[in-house]
């Protein structure tokens, strides 16, 4: 049995606007929301509030239902997480119209109440991967393995408990729930639990909450918090993670905010894994008990807590010692916007839309350095705009998936044994760039 | 106003160049929603268009209590949101 929190009663677990959340105000109010919910779980939770997803996480988590995170708050990806995982009912912030009952979380506190006792074994939450199909596929996460992650991130990151985090990542993508949510819950610090997302949110978040700060968030967020040149708080560090970052963009960052940039590596079936200080050059230090398996042309990991070793999608090489390196990804996977697709996948999609003959994506090379990189497509379809094929795939693939630019051709560019020529189509798609 | 639909092109074609978008500036209909089902937009074109209008208008876009960002609700809600606050 491991406790709901690890932390003790009088420390600040969370900022909410200018209140600072006590552990035992937070207990309280876990042991009223606990006391509302439905007889069954699973329960999906979808909020945006970040103070109130970890309530309704815990709260659920108390009484043994399972949490399903949702970081799409689309309707039809909540209804499809919904049907395949038997949800009965959900808790968010915002209203959406599903075939279940959806619940609003209130933070009431009753009497004071105790810190629950969890079972290591039992499955807390199931984060979903969505992969090029669209079809989202689980990943169960027990709560013994999220407990140890958020111990160990506490520990490599050395948060203190009077640490602030402000995250630009959603409480229910599995980075945003291991970093901002089960840090503070399990590790140290406390969260912020408001809407985070332009730069001049990260500012005014920032300034809302005592320092030390440590600001939880993406490739894509950094960079556009440079462009903007807009002026922070001062921060103790940035953790970064769902892309690597290039060393560019980390040295500009630190000059600019005067802190060190971290970043985090991990996929959502093994949660966050290993960290390295993009600055002190491209090897990842594994996370402390987890131990990785290198092969040729595999990965694996062993997580403290998950029942197997987890298979991972990217190519690793060994760099000393426990340390290891990127290398790039398994077959045609690409990542965007922290999300996975297969090449071919995305093309078979395409090709199976009515009016195209033929058709087939690519990744720009700068794809994983490039925050703001998109896919290509190349198609075949007489009577079709470029256009109609965007709209076509609207639905059937991730939005981050939909190719930028498309490029209608009469035909593939092949050679003389009929192979597409990967080359000539590279240049149609980015000679501009 | 003469104004407002000139800034309204002038959004459209900063939108388009920013974004590399295939459709051109005067086919964006103008109320229809940038997110989604209209321009099908999402969040990565979101931050890009806070740093596009930050550098060209000088101002910076701020989250609504909701996600569900007012002024992205369509082209002429934003433009309608720069000519308000614009400073450059």
């Amino acid at each position: 049995m491991l406790p709901l929190t690890s932390r003790t009663p009088e420390e600040v677990i969370f900022h909410r606007g200018d209140v600072p959340v006590t552990v035992r105000r937070f207990l309280a109010e876990v042991a009223s929301l606990a006391a509302r919910l439905p007889e069954d779980g699973p329960v999906l939770n979808f909020c945006a509030d970040r103070y109130l997803a970890l309530l309704s996480f815990a709260a659920a988590l108390s009484r043994g239902h399972v949490t399903l995170l949702s970081a799409d708050r689309t309707p039809q990806r909540l209804a499809d997480i919904a049907r395949l995982h038997g949800a009965r009912y959900a808790l968010s912030d915002t209203e959406v119209a599903l075939p279940l009952p959806v619940l609003a979380p209130e933070a009431e506190a009753g009497a004071a109440a105790p810190n629950p006792a969890i079972p290591a074994a039992m499955v807390a939450a199931i984060a979903f991967t969505s992969g090029s199909t669209g079809e989202p596929r689980p990943h169960a996460k027990p709560w013994g393995a999220l407990v140890a992650g958020a111990r160990a991130a506490a520990e490599r990151f050395a948060v203190t408990p009077g640490t602030s985090i402000v995250g630009t990542v959603p409480a229910q993508h599995m980075y945003g729930f291991e970093t901002t949510l089960l840090l503070p819950l399990q590790g140290a610090g406390a969260g912020h639990a408001g809407a985070v997302f332009y730069p001049s949110d990260v500012a005014e978040a920032l300034a809302a909450v005592p320092a030390p700060r440590l600001l939880v968030t993406t490739p894509l967020q950094l960079r556009a918090l440079l462009g903007t040149g807009i002026a922070l708080p001062a921060v103790s560090a940035i953790i970064s993670a769902t892309a690597p970052l290039a060393d560019s963009l980390a040295a500009e960052a630190e000059a600019a905010f005067g802190a060190p940039v971290l970043e985090i590596y991990g996929a959502t079936e093994a949660g966050s894994i290993a960290s390295r200080r993009t600055l002190e050059g491209e090897a990842w230090s594994p996370y402390p008990g987890v131990a990785f398996a290198i092969g040729e042309n595999r990965a694996e990991v062993t997580v403290p807590g998950l029942p197997a070793p987890v298979p991972l999608s990217d190519v690793l090489e060994a760099a000393g010692g426990d340390r290891f390196r990127l290398v790039g990804r398994q077959g045609d996977m690409v990542k965007l916007a922290g999300k996975r697709a297969s090449l071919a996948g995305l093309g078979k999609i395409l090709s199976d839309v009515e009016g195209v003959r033929e058709a087939m994506f690519l990744a720009p090379e700068d794809l994983d350095h490039n925050p703001r990189a998109r896919l290509a497509a190349f198609v075949v379809a007489p009577g079709m705009s470029a256009t109609s094929v965007v709209a076509a795939l609207r639905g059937r693939v991730e939005p981050a998936f939909l190719p930028r630019p498309v490029v209608m051709l009469d035909e593939l560019p092949r050679d003389e044994v009929g192979k597409v020529q990967h080359k000539d189509l590279a240049g149609l798609a980015w000679r501009r760039s | 106003m003469t104004t407002t639909l000139s800034l309204e092109a002038e959004v459209a074609k900063l939108i388009v160049e920013a974004l590399h978008l295939e459709t051109a500036p005067e086919e964006i209909d103008p109320e229809a929603p940038l997110f989604g089902e209209g321009l099908g937009l999402d969040s990565i074109d979101a931050l890009e268009i806070a740093l596009a209008v930050s550098k060209r208008y000088g101002f910076q876009l701020r989250s609504d209590d909701e996600r569900n960002h007012r002024i992205f609700a369509s082209l002429r809600a934003l433009a309608a949101h720069i000519e308000k606050n614009r400073t450059g």
